[in-house]
């Protein structure tokens, strides 16, 4: 089961708490304000600012 | 209905979203999956649920989420995320406690305020009771909490309390008596003693064994929660309790009688903060609320030490456990 993107309307970055995006890989959220990415594990976000890999552009 | 489950991954929180999905409500789990205890059992808690249709899970802090968001079409709050454990509250872990079970349930109601809510379902302990001098409990008895635990259960009661009176926040706070069968956390005692048994470690017992406990299966809790949704409880607190009272000695018994063989047992100290008798008082809880437990302890430890036995020894081919009760 993929993340619904009924889900993926309401998450927002726990950091900024501003909005976050599918990357295009589809196994991870993008904030682009903090360069954070918050993975998708087994159709589950990881919405845990600790456990967010940092984008490198 | 939409319904939003806090510590969905927990052990009380997902046989919860089990049965509400059965009931045909509409699941939103969000859950910390914090390290208090293995991660890979509160994977093992939502593994089923996962392919649900009407099953959504994110991995979030509370205090950490935009609740508004979060809480977006939801009709029904059970909030059941917070940090377990009386003896662990001790020291410098308290602030856990505080940013948990005080915070985070703050952070909720807060949310709540301006919303069309059906009902706010806490989950509350028997901790809050402590030191009380009455026996069984009851809800009008003083609380006197003897643990830093107890002290946060309550005060998040209070919580769900005042934002009822000021906001009308249909909150309702259920006081769960020592909860019990599959999916227990490793951290309590049946699981500690049935684990040990299954391993072959003499068991650890703390005090001289006639403290006691109400133990509640948990199905009667997932019950109590779904009568909580319609009944008439807003603003109320209400005992949740399995209909008697066991001693550690009598469950030691029937452990034996279960596993049919004698249990080796190491006895230590009584641990600071831990009660020496809990038992609640229903009277308000099957007026108000139709509850009546239903498994008594000798079916209801069956069920747990079968999850126990598939957790640590694979599974087998008969499902009846050895000397289990008929």
């Amino acid at each position: 089961m993929a993340v619904s993107q009924e889900l993926l309307d309401i998450l927002a970055c726990p950091k900024c708490k501003g909005d976050i995006y599918l990357n295009e890989t589809q196994d991870g959220l993008r904030c682009d304000a903090c360069k954070l990415l918050y993975e998708i594990r087994d159709d589950i976000p990881i919405m845990l600012i600790d456990e967010a890999k940092p984008i490198e552009d | 209905m939409n319904c939003l489950v806090t510590g969905a991954a927990g052990f009380i929180g997902s046989h919860l979203c089990e049965r509400l999905l059965q009931d045909g409500h509409t699941v939103k789990g969000i859950d910390s999956f914090s390290d208090y205890y293995d991660r890979s059992l509160k994977e093992g808690n939502v593994a089923a649920l996962k392919n649900h249709s009407r099953f959504s899970l994110v991995e979030a802090d509370l205090l950490e989420t935009d609740l508004d968001a979060l809480m977006e079409g939801m009709e029904a709050i059970f909030h059941h995320a917070a940090q377990a454990g009386v003896r662990s509250s001790w020291g410098k872990e308290f602030h856990i406690y505080v940013e948990s079970n005080i915070r985070a349930t703050q952070a909720l109601l807060e949310a709540c305020r301006y919303r069309e809510l059906s009902r706010f379902v806490y989950a509350s302990s028997s901790s809050v009771y402590g030191d009380t001098r009455d026996l069984p409990m009851r809800e009008d008895s003083n609380p006197q909490p003897v643990s830093p635990y107890g002290v946060s259960k309550l005060a998040a009661e209070h919580l769900c309390y005042l934002y009822h009176k000021n906001f009308s926040v249909p909150t309702v706070s259920l006081r769960y008596f020592t909860v019990y069968g599959a999916r227990q956390r490793p951290d309590m005692a049946f699981h500690r003693f049935i684990k040990w048994a299954l391993t072959g470690h003499p068991l650890q017992l703390y005090g001289d064994g006639g403290q006691s406990r109400d133990f509640t299966h948990v199905s009667d809790i997932v019950e109590a929660n779904c009568l909580a949704l319609y009944a008439p409880v807003v603003g109320e607190v209400l005992n949740i309790g399995g209909g008697a009272r066991f001693t550690m000695c009598e469950l030691l018994e029937l452990l034996e009688k279960i596993m049919g063989k004698r249990l080796s047992v190491e006895r230590h100290a009584v641990q600071k903060g831990d009660m020496r008798h809990t038992g609640a008082d229903m009277t308000k809880a099957h007026r108000l609320l139709g509850y009546r437990p239903r498994v008594p302890l000798r079916e209801g430890i069956v069920d747990e030490y079968e999850w126990l036995r598939r957790l640590h020894c694979g599974p087998r081919e008969s499902n009846r456990a050895p000397g289990s009760l008929p």
